[in-house]
């Protein structure tokens, strides 16, 4: 008999960066790479859980913006490209490194797994999104929604009318995608503030996931710690991270991805090669940049030893045997202390998976099997299946939090960002105010509407703020808040003066062109 | 740069100094008459802007649409308004931002008489917890001189768990506090656990601290007293089970530091080129080779130490003619 739960939760989020206007953009990057290393990997894992008839439960956040791009015709037909180019690439590798055939063995490893993603991609017809939704319909993965542009709410505490077309419009976008509403959110960072839950349950939302502190601080003091679900004063149930499972990932101490056998992330061939031989391959402006092909593991030290791929896939079953003991020890001493079964919430970032952690969805397949062929005292669950099987649970009001740097918002608003917030909440009164003075409206001005909405969420993402505070990437950063805000300021002026200027409004539409069925109403 | 200000229809405002640092923006009272949507084409207006000299310039009038509009390019300074808005940062400490306008200054030194001389601009925050505030009935509050020029703070409140208000003000001379504008209200995160408990929820204190501890990773040893709180805050806060984000480029895996800064690599990659005829058939070390279309043919292969035999042999496409080169090559490193 299982005594306690296990709900996997992992956050697939980027922020919207697409870029029509150049033919190859550095920032895009971030979703090419996040597609090849973390996102076909877990779909080819969840492909072959299924083939295998192993039983198991994910549970996902595919962000709004995420989905966006993943859907993108532009967006796509740029992945093609990119992966075509990584795989001449990787022949070119392959010939390379004959003389050598430790790296030899990993040059045709990469190129195999390139052909792979190629071919997955071009099955689901360059959609990912199909390839997810069609695992949901197993009912083996439950897909969360997130604010729509990932926007940090406990910063928009001062304008809920934003918190609220946050959460609208990430509700719409997931039901016209998946062609069903979303029953949980991921609230952008773990970010709660007591209130929001009432939006959310506006919005049809069932349950949301919050840091360790936000129950553990919770008022009254939640009699289960984190191993149970709160209902909220709303109703909307809140799920709270365990931090016994989250160090033993991630942990940058202690956590399995440091492993000297794992693969090395920071010796790239974007880097290592020569730089004539691998110009036609990194960023057109000659900016050396990752290609994903990596010979080292972590080794421990600066004299980095060839990559094993067996002997990390070792390390990864290992690594898997070992959480899964220590849940199971977990799940036992909490059941006996709580009389109950307890449920371990272990949110991860997706990208940590495949991109950070080479071996994560080795690590994961390893875990979901030994989880269903292995043991009894742990079931994988996912929340609204814990909730339907416990519908009693204490009505606790949990505390602001965050699973940011510090607990709280600190990350958000600091030195070299908090000169944002004036901007983005006047924006965002300004919008109140032109969702208020145009109830009902058509034509051009509602495209206008919808497109100063568009823009505002678009200045909102938390990732911006994010990071201006670790200091890389900071102009473009900087640049996107600026662009956006003063897209929305022009056309909150034009909207007021009516006199939209067309091509303009086109232009933007055409660039920033998430959310088609956004509706500038929700900000209210 | 040059840049077009913002449209404000009916409203003049006043150019700001371009300073380098953060200022409030002074704006005059809007005293103008209301224009017309055709005469607004010969109204001059400037906008104040952060580190920007401000031009003025002319606004198209709706007759002369097929001009293109000029974007704005910097973000206005300041709004024109009196406001303040605070935002908690963490259990201790709130952010608070504001603009005030010339015109709220003008107006209490006219009705403040000599007191406006001297007087200082402060942030009175008011501890609002578990009332409803009206100005006059917070639990307490204390005064922090901004000076001037700031539009910004950090303020330590001292104590988790409240709820805050802030006013932007002058203290005048005479000890007179004159509101120019009042904040929202926020309320600070507890540190800890709660003390309220739930009658039907009850739960021994040593259970408690125990799953506390437990969440926060502690497993089953986690101290009981007081001194387990404080371990938990210091664990919690020292951020590494912090999200990296795929932006950040940062891994939060960790990152072996170098010994010294100062390093060289050196690795050594042997070109092997050649031509024959394009329809030849070319093998290197028995593998084929694809040539190009004028039949040459290059190949680059990462040089380790020790001897490479090459050998390169090619064939005629009529399968008569065979001509071989083998080169011999020893690397070493010294």
């Amino acid at each position: 008999m299982n005594k306690g739960y296990l709900c996997i939760v992992l956050h697939g989020h980027l922020p919207f960066v697409r870029h029509p206007e150049h033919e190859d953009f550095l920032e895009e990057d971030w979703l090419y790479e996040a597609i090849t290393e973390t996102y076909i990997p877990l779909i080819l894992m969840c492909e072959k859980l299924l083939r295998d008839k192993v039983d198991f439960r994910l549970t996902m956040t595919l962000s709004p913006t995420l989905i966006s791009m993943l859907e993108d015709d532009l967006l796509q037909t740029r992945y093609l490209n990119h992966i075509n180019k990584l795989i001449e690439l990787g022949h070119k590798e392959v010939e390379r490194t004959r003389w050598q055939p430790e790296f030899h063995r990993l040059a045709n490893m990469y190129m195999v797994r390139f052909y792979e993603c190629r071919d997955l991609f071009q099955r689901y017809r360059r959609n990912l999104i199909t390839a997810f939704k069609g695992i949901q319909e197993t009912g083996k993965l439950e897909i969360i929604t997130c604010g729509a542009t990932h926007g940090y709410f406990p910063l928009m505490d001062a304008v809920k009318p934003s918190v609220r077309a946050q959460v609208k419009t990430a509700v719409a976008h997931y039901a016209n995608t998946f062609g069903l509403k979303p029953r949980g959110i991921w609230l952008p960072e773990c970010g709660y503030i007591p209130g929001d839950d009432e939006i959310l349950k506006e919005a049809g939302l069932k349950y949301f996931i919050s840091d360790a502190h936000g129950v553990l601080h919770g008022t009254p003091r939640p009699k289960y710690g984190v191993f149970a679900p709160v209902y909220c004063k709303s109703g909307v149930a809140c799920f709270a991270r365990d931090l016994e499972s989250s160090k033993q990932v991630w942990s940058s101490i202690e956590g399995y991805p440091g492993d000297y056998y794992y693969r090395e992330f920071y010796r790239d061939v974007g880097f290592d090669l020569d730089y004539d031989y691998i110009r036609p391959y990194i960023h057109p402006d000659g900016i050396r940049v990752n290609m994903g092909i990596k010979y080292y593991r972590i080794t421990g030290s600066e004299n980095k030893q060839p990559y094993n791929a067996e002997a990390a896939s070792e390390k990864a079953a290992e690594h898997a045997g070992n959480f899964m003991f220590n849940r199971q020890q977990q799940v036992e001493y909490l059941y006996h202390l709580m009389q109950k079964k307890p449920i371990i919430v272990s949110p991860y970032d997706a990208e940590l998976f495949g991109h950070w952690w080479y071996e994560g969805p080795q690590w994961l397949d390893f875990l979901i099997r030994k989880i269903y062929f292995d043991q009894d005292t742990i079931r994988m669950i996912n929340p609204s299946d814990y909730l339907q099987e416990n519908p009693r649970n204490q009505v606790v009001t949990p505390s602001l939090s965050s699973w940011g740097w510090k607990g709280y918002s600190e990350m958000w608003i600091q030195g070299s960002n908090d000169w944002i917030y004036r901007h983005l909440h006047e924006a965002s009164e300004k919008m109140t105010e032109l969702a208020k003075n145009f109830p009902d409206t058509n034509g051009l001005r509602k495209r206008a509407l919808n497109q100063a909405l568009r823009e505002l969420l678009l200045a909102q993402s938390s990732d911006w703020a994010f990071i201006m505070g670790t200091g890389t990437h900071v102009s473009y950063a900087v640049k996107r808040t600026k662009d956006h805000l003063l897209n929305f300021l022009r056309l909150y002026e034009d909207i007021k003066a009516d006199s939209i200027d067309e091509l303009w409004l086109a232009g933007i539409e055409s660039r920033d062109n998430l959310f088609p069925d956004i509706d500038y109403r929700t900000h209210q | 740069m040059k840049m077009t200000p913002l449209r404000k229809k009916g409203k003049g405002i006043k150019k700001a100094k371009a300073r380098k640092t953060k200022k409030t923006a002074r704006r005059a009272p809007s005293a103008k008459p209301k224009l017309t949507q055709a005469s607004r084409g010969a109204v001059k207006e400037t906008l104040a802007v952060q580190q920007l000299a401000v031009e003025k310039s002319k606004f198209s009038t709706p007759f002369t649409m097929t001009a293109p509009k000029a974007t704005l390019t910097e973000l206005p300074a300041s709004y024109g308004k009196d406001k303040i808005v605070i935002q908690v940062r963490d259990p201790w400490w709130i952010h608070a931002y504001w603009e005030t306008t010339q015109a709220a200054l003008e107006r209490i030194k006219r009705e403040s008489g000599a007191a406006f001389f001297g007087a200082r601009k402060v942030l009175r925050v008011y501890d609002v917890s578990n009332i409803i505030f009206d100005g006059k009935n917070a639990h307490r509050f204390f005064d922090i001189d901004v000076g001037p020029d700031a539009t910004s703070w950090y303020i330590d409140t001292g104590s988790p768990g409240a709820s805050w208000c802030v006013d932007i003000g002058l203290l005048l001379s005479d000890g007179r506090f004159i509101m120019i504008a009042r904040s929202n209200v926020v309320h600070t995160p507890l540190s800890g656990p709660s003390s309220v408990m739930d009658e039907e929820w009850m739960i021994p204190e040593e259970m408690f601290a125990r799953l506390y501890g437990m969440g926060f990773g502690f497993g089953k040893s986690s101290p009981l007293g007081k001194a387990w709180q404080e371990r938990m805050r210091r664990a919690l806060f020292s951020g590494i089970l912090s999200s990296p984000g795929i932006t950040s480029g940062a891994s939060p895996v960790k990152k072996m530091p170098k010994e010294r800064k100062f390093w060289l690599v050196v690795n050594t990659e042997l070109i092997v080129y050649g031509a024959t005829e394009p329809d030849a058939r070319v093998y290197v070390q028995g593998k084929e080779i694809k040539l190009r279309q004028d039949g040459t043919f290059s190949l680059r292969y990462a040089l380790p130490d020790g001897k490479q035999v090459i050998g390169i042999k090619a064939h005629s496409a009529d399968g008569l003619e065979e001509r071989s080169v083998t080169p011999v090559v020893t690397k070493e490193t010294k």
